[in-house]
């Protein structure tokens, strides 16, 4: 069931590409039309955004097939469904109340996942999550109140037309409220505290969904605030600074990590800052190398929950040490695992390359020389303990409680068809380029954003 | 150190919530925003609900209603996937006294019908799905606190609650096809201030209604404790 729905939205998805990239859509909803009522708005960058969710949660649910074996396996597909369908909402919505609804149905849907699997681990890391989440919604609805009482509307085009009109203090509370509360969910530093437990205690699908997903859609909606509605330019030394603290904090933890799942989202948690660093410099360039960043640690980080998911199965430990060897007997796991490092590294046929590439030199053309080399300094820790792990999987006499790999189908087309889009995008990034274009410069001109939600009626 | 420390960082950020709140510019007439101009001028006559809040949460923001009850929704169905226990057995619970037993006998169906009441005057009076729900589910909660062995039907549960919510979607569908858009009020407004108006909306409520009170009886009865 979750297969079927999760295709067609990705087939609907797909079909909607050629008309969003035109002009945006306004889907008008109770017919009220915007301000007054909610509305969607399906431009070029939500509907870059919902390919990646559908794409990603359609591949996730066919590698769930077989990999989920905890009851309740009908509560389990719910959950992943409202978890996708309240991204996706947070992505296309256009109404800034709306986005706190959807985003309320992510995170709780998230808080459930965690906590899937029964035991004392997987509990604390719900709770914990469940308690900072809870307390970065919060600050969200705060924040959306103090935007309500200043312009008196809740469409985000319309906010974005009357910010001028704000009372300043209240605008820079909001603005603090809602990087804190975003932030939370978008895996800033110090505001990332339940990430670890969150990512390494939940099913790996999950991880992944998480990776790929959840925090997209957060980030998504920092970088709507921050580019559409409040108009601070101080902001963007502030994601910059965060976002390389950000970087350079998880990529050293990451060093430090014993287990494959919390090395992995230490790591995610490092891309998250590399990606507010680039939306963070303010520019076009920097916006599409942040998008193409997204949509690179997205498959990439997928692949590699998705692979380190079955290195756990297979050996029987979540350790990384116990994983040596593994390259002889389950060759195609550990070859996931291994384009998925390298393409986060950035090694160049991958797509990680171009998107990495792009950042650091949209980051010198903005004159911020040493951020530029902080993040080359953090991609030589991230390749330290990237190519540990992939020299252990194959360099390594096997270990004695490795079974041999019994990859079925579903997994086998999850990671095949990540590790070829990796490939491909890798080979062809002109490709992507002809949708991060549009929808950065949808995320860029503000005035293009306000006339296309407004200015239709 | 540490505790002196959260407490000054506290304080720095309630000071400055309090100046911020102090801007807000309460009881002053904010009717030039346009938005909650047009929810009070056009409000009754377009929709037929005299209840003006009704109006905003079913009709002009029906959309963040449904996201609600799907939050609800999705609260109620982690707790179970979290709780979850196939073998396991109620635990019996300690029996109540006599004037518990009897007095819930007697107040369940009249709690049940004031729920019912509050979710089909929505439009009329304060009130609504939501809190209807709440009432009906404490309903529920007193039957189990009185009663040692009480049991809610869990098929009867999931089959109102899934119902319930299928009529949601279903009206908003029906907008569609009948109207402009999802969730369009497509059935006449009606004479305001009577129990036949304001269109889909007593209907949306009465949905709303049942879906938050099974929801709840069903959270209710996964939180009491079963045996390992």
């Amino acid at each position: 069931m979750p297969l079927l729905t999760l295709g067609f939205n990705l087939y609907l998805v797909i079909s909607l590409i050629p008309k969003a990239l035109k002009k945006p859509i306004i889907v008008v909803i109770a017919g009220w039309k915007p301000p007054v009522g909610i509305n969607l708005t399906i431009g070029p960058l939500g509907i870059f955004l919902a390919l990646i969710i559908t794409s990603v949660a359609f591949l996730v649910a066919i590698y769930s097939i077989w990999y989920i074996k905890v009851e309740p396996k009908e509560k389990y597909c719910m959950l992943c469904l409202m978890l996708v369908t309240g991204s996706l909402g947070m992505v296309l919505t256009g109404d800034i109340f709306n986005m706190f609804v959807f985003m309320e149905i992510t995170s709780i849907s998230a808080y459930a996942l965690t906590g899937f699997i029964r035991d004392r681990d997987g509990s604390e890391a719900a709770f914990k999550y469940l308690m900072i989440g809870s307390l970065g919604s919060n600050f969200v609805l705060l924040g959306i109140l103090l935007i309500y009482v200043g312009t008196g509307t809740l469409n985000m085009a319309d906010i974005a037309a009357k910010m001028p009109t704000m009372d300043p203090k209240l605008a820079v509370m909001a603005v603090i409220l809602m990087v804190v509360g975003l932030g939370i969910e978008s895996e800033m530093f110090p505001l990332n505290g339940w990430a670890p437990d969150a990512y390494s205690m939940a099913p790996s699908p999950i991880g992944a969904i998480f990776g790929a997903i959840v925090v997209k859609g957060a980030v998504y909606a920092l970088a709507r605030m921050i580019y559409t509605i409040f108009d601070f330019h101080s902001l963007f030394y502030f994601l910059v600074i965060m976002g390389i603290i950000t970087l350079l904090i998880a990529e050293m933890s990451a060093l430090r990590q014993k287990q494959v799942k919390r090395m992995l989202a230490f790591s995610s948690i490092g891309q998250m800052g590399m990606i507010l660093v680039a939306l963070g410099l303010g520019t076009l360039g920097g916006i599409v190398a942040g998008l193409f960043q997204i949509l690179n640690h997205a498959i990439l980080k997928a692949l590699l929950f998705l692979a380190a998911g079955y290195l756990v199965y297979h050996s029987g430990s979540k350790n990384i040490e116990d994983m040596d060897g593994m390259g002889r007997k389950t060759p195609l796991t550990a070859l996931a695992f291994s384009v998925g490092a390298f393409g986060i590294i950035g090694l160049p046929p991958l797509n990680g390359f171009w998107s990495k590439f792009l950042i650091i030199s949209e980051t010198v053309k903005a004159h911020y020389m040493l951020i530029a080399a902080l993040i080359l300094l953090g991609s030589v820790i991230e390749a330290v303990y990237y190519l540990r792990v992939v020299g252990r999987l194959f360099f390594k006499p096997a270990g004695q409680n490795i079974q041999a790999e019994q990859l079925p189908l579903s997994g086998l087309i999850s990671m095949g068809v990540l590790v070829i889009a990796a490939i491909v995008i890798g080979l062809y990034p002109n490709w992507v380029m002809a949708l991060l274009h549009p929808a950065a410069r949808e995320l860029f001109d503000k005035q293009f954003y306000i006339h296309s939600v407004l200015g239709t009626f | 150190m540490r505790k002196t420390l959260s407490i000054l960082a506290l304080a720095v950020i309630g000071y400055y919530l309090i100046v911020t709140m102090s801007a807000i510019p309460f009881g002053q007439d904010r009717m030039n925003p346009d938005v909650a101009k047009v929810y009070l001028t056009e409000g009754v006559p377009k929709t037929g609900s005299v209840n003006i809040v009704t109006a905003i949460v079913v009709n002009f923001r029906g959309f963040d209603t449904l996201g609600e009850v799907t939050v609800l929704f999705l609260a109620a169905t982690g707790l179970g996937a979290m709780l979850y226990d196939k073998r396991g057995k109620r635990r019996p619970r300690t029996e109540a006294s006599p004037v518990v037993r009897v007095g819930a006998r007697i107040l369940f169906p009249l709690i049940v019908l004031l729920g019912a009441y509050v979710f089909v005057h929505g439009h009329l009076t304060p009130g609504g799905g939501f809190p209807g729900g709440v009432i009906i589910a404490t309903g529920f909660l007193l039957m189990y606190m009185a009663y040692r062995s009480y049991d809610v039907s869990h098929w009867g549960l999931s089959i109102t609650e899934s119902l319930a919510g299928m009529i949601f979607v279903s009206i908003g569908l029906l907008g569609l096809i009948y109207g402009q858009s999802f969730l369009y009020n497509f059935l006449p407004p009606g004479v305001p201030n009577t129990i036949f108006s304001a269109g889909v909306i007593p209907l949306i409520y009465i949905a709303i209604g049942l879906k938050v009170g099974s929801e709840l009886t069903g959270v209710i009865d996964n939180m009491m404790e079963t045996i390992r």
